[in-house]
């Protein structure tokens, strides 16, 4: 059924043949008209919203104004200075930030530790990888769920740490809830960076572990000369898009630690939704949702090199 | 020979970690998937014990898995959640096929863009997005006097937002392996540009597009934000009717988090098989832009 759907979706009739014809001499036109419904769509549902969220972060819109937010009052760059003056927006900058690389400094070890271990065949390995996977497809509001639960006053964290004499404490409130949120995180996280750092294990060719072997490295050279080398491409877009993700995760802190979101763990996700959907600040989030898309544009243009990089080798 | 026979820790050239510390590594991992058994065992738990954090209850409780389908509307959020996810899913994958075919055999004015354009729209904040998406469905929506926010239609809308470039993208890291040759062979025995299109590039398309229809299904399944945003109570998704109920289970008198695992479980499930049905792909499609870095 899913793959006979689309096909009614491509009218069979022969279009008008395009007129120009630069680029590759194919016969039969170039049907580029095929891809008009996703630009429309991509317009519609992107571009016009974007444009509609810069409109509405110089605007003074909140739930009195939302009615009419044409006729809402134009308020140039109030919402930017409050969003950097009077606002908690560079607190939850400097949260997001931490945040996010933390938890990829955690994860990445034991991606890349596990994604080794699994590099040879042993009975069970299926099994095995399967296993590690299952932190990361968990969805994330399940995840936040089970670690809120386990991580209340008198869940089983407290228990256990009891067991070893250590005082239980609050996990999901104050100080602590940035470790929590950093933990559950880390622990939903690294499978992402296992199968990265898979994916690249499976490229290096075995003559350069033979060679290494005949060359009598020890596994520490072999991991220092030969591995972390051949996966560093794949690694470091792991690493970069790992990042970015946590910077934008907004379900497992919303979830995990409920709104409002305790200060020492109050991420930019969660605070524009905060201004926007529970302040109801429509102008004041959208001048923050805009600010934190500007920074997520730094790690996002580095991303785009990469896979420039890469989307060139794979052509042609 | 005599050089590799002495090393027997090596027969396996793909081996890098060695015996013992590989078998420390993957115990210490499983160790950590304890809090997935944990949700288990809670599901068969009796509520008292449960919010004491007792590890292993004293006697299992089976009734927790047919009380909370009466409990939560847990049936009617799946449902709406699979909706919603789906459509979003097939509408992207139909629409994304079309542009990744054109981007992946045409260069034309633009397209270098539009390639960025789609890995680069996957990194737009959600916030971003669903902010003035709501203010358009809550103005249009009283100008013209029917109410949108909390209507399927609206919150297919939103899913599409990250659906079409997730879809169109994976489709274009798929096409781009179809040889082209397939088709101007094809051409030049006699097909059109269409009758190639439908005989030879369209079957061979169909694993990316299930690939790229579940994926995005996936992600759809797992949304939170735009769901909680544009929601009513008889559309909500299963990830907020689940929130609702932890909610209520957390400040009512008498705790449920036997039942709230269970709905945990039950809404995880399809997830997590779908997953693993599609493990290959997912590795392959999560470093679909970097094969070589």
């Amino acid at each position: 059924m899913v793959t006979g759907r689309p096909a009614a979706e491509i009218p069979p009739p022969a279009p008008p043949p395009a007129p120009n014809r630069q680029g590759r001499p194919a016969t039969g036109g170039r049907p580029l008209w095929l891809m008009w419904p996703n630009l429309v769509l991509l317009i519609v549902v992107i571009a016009i919203p974007f444009l509609i969220a810069i409109y509405i972060s110089f605007v003074d819109l909140d739930q009195y104004t939302l009615r009419r937010f044409f006729s809402a009052p134009f308020i140039a760059f109030d919402n930017y200075i409050e969003s950097f003056g009077a606002s908690n927006l560079l607190h939850s900058v400097w949260i997001s930030l931490a945040f996010a690389v933390l938890t990829t400094v955690f994860a990445a070890p034991m991606g890349i530790l596990a994604a080794m271990a699994l590099n040879t065949r042993f009975r069970g390995r299926a099994l095995v990888r399967s296993a590690f996977l299952i932190p990361y497809v968990l969805p994330s509001f399940v995840t936040a769920m089970v670690w809120r639960f386990i991580l209340q006053p008198t869940g089983a964290a407290n228990n256990i740490l009891g067991w070893f004499g250590i005082e239980g404490t609050q996990w999901l409130i104050g100080g602590n809830s940035f470790w929590a949120l950093t933990l559950v995180d880390v622990w939903a996280s690294w499978p992402f960076l296992y199968m990265m750092a898979l994916a690249g294990l499976q490229n290096i060719p075995g003559e350069l572990y033979d060679a290494a072997d005949i060359d009598g490295a020890t596994w520490r050279q072999k991991i220092r000369f030969v591995v972390l080398p051949q996966i560093r491409g794949q690694l470091l877009l792991g690493l970069l898009l790992s990042t970015l993700a946590h910077f934008n995760n907004f379900t497992l802190p919303f979830v995990l630690l409920g709104t409002p979101a305790p200060e020492a763990a109050l991420t930019l996700p969660v605070n524009v939704f905060q201004t926007s959907f529970q302040v109801f600040r429509f102008g004041l989030g959208g001048a923050m949702a805009v600010i934190s898309l500007i920074l997520m544009m730094i790690p996002a243009i580095i991303y785009l090199r990469a896979s420039r990089l890469t989307a060139d080798a794979g052509e042609e | 020979m005599t050089v590799i026979e002495r090393r027997p820790a090596s027969r396996d050239p793909q081996r890098i970690l060695p015996r013992w510390l590989q078998w420390t590594v993957i115990t210490l991992l499983l160790l950590t998937l304890l809090p997935v058994l944990y949700m288990l065992i809670i599901a068969f738990s009796p509520d008292v014990e449960a919010a004491q954090g007792v590890l292993w209850p004293s006697e299992f409780e089976f009734g927790n898995w047919g009380a909370v389908w009466t409990t939560v509307d847990l049936a009617g959020g799946l449902f709406n959640s699979l909706v919603a996810a789906f459509t979003a899913g097939v509408i992207a994958t139909v629409f994304g096929l079309g542009a990744a075919y054109c981007l992946t055999r045409f260069t034309f004015f633009g397209r270098k863009l539009y390639l960025n354009s789609l890995v680069g729209l996957q990194s737009v904040p959600g916030v971003m997005i669903i902010l003035p998406l709501f203010v358009m469905f809550s103005s249009f929506g009283n100008a013209i006097g029917i109410q949108l926010v909390g209507t399927r239609p609206a919150l297919i809308i939103t899913y599409l937002t990250f659906a079409i470039p997730f879809a169109t993208w994976l489709l274009v890291t798929y096409l781009r392996q179809i040889p082209i040759s397939f088709e101007e062979a094809a051409m030049i025995d006699g097909l059109s540009r269409f009758g190639a299109l439908r005989k030879i590039i369209f079957p061979l398309a169909v694993p990316g597009m299930i690939i790229s229809l579940v994926f995005s299904l996936l992600v759809g399944w797992n949304d939170v934000l735009f769901a909680t945003v544009l929601t009513a109570p008889e559309t909500q998704t299963v990830a907020v009717k689940l929130q609702v109920f932890a909610a209520s289970t957390e400040s009512g008198a008498l705790p449920l988090y036997g039942q709230l695992m269970v709905a945990s479980l039950i809404s995880s499930a399809p997830v997590v098989i779908l997953y693993m049905i599609f493990q290959r792909q997912l590795v392959g499609g999560l470093s679909a832009g970097g094969e070589k870095g």
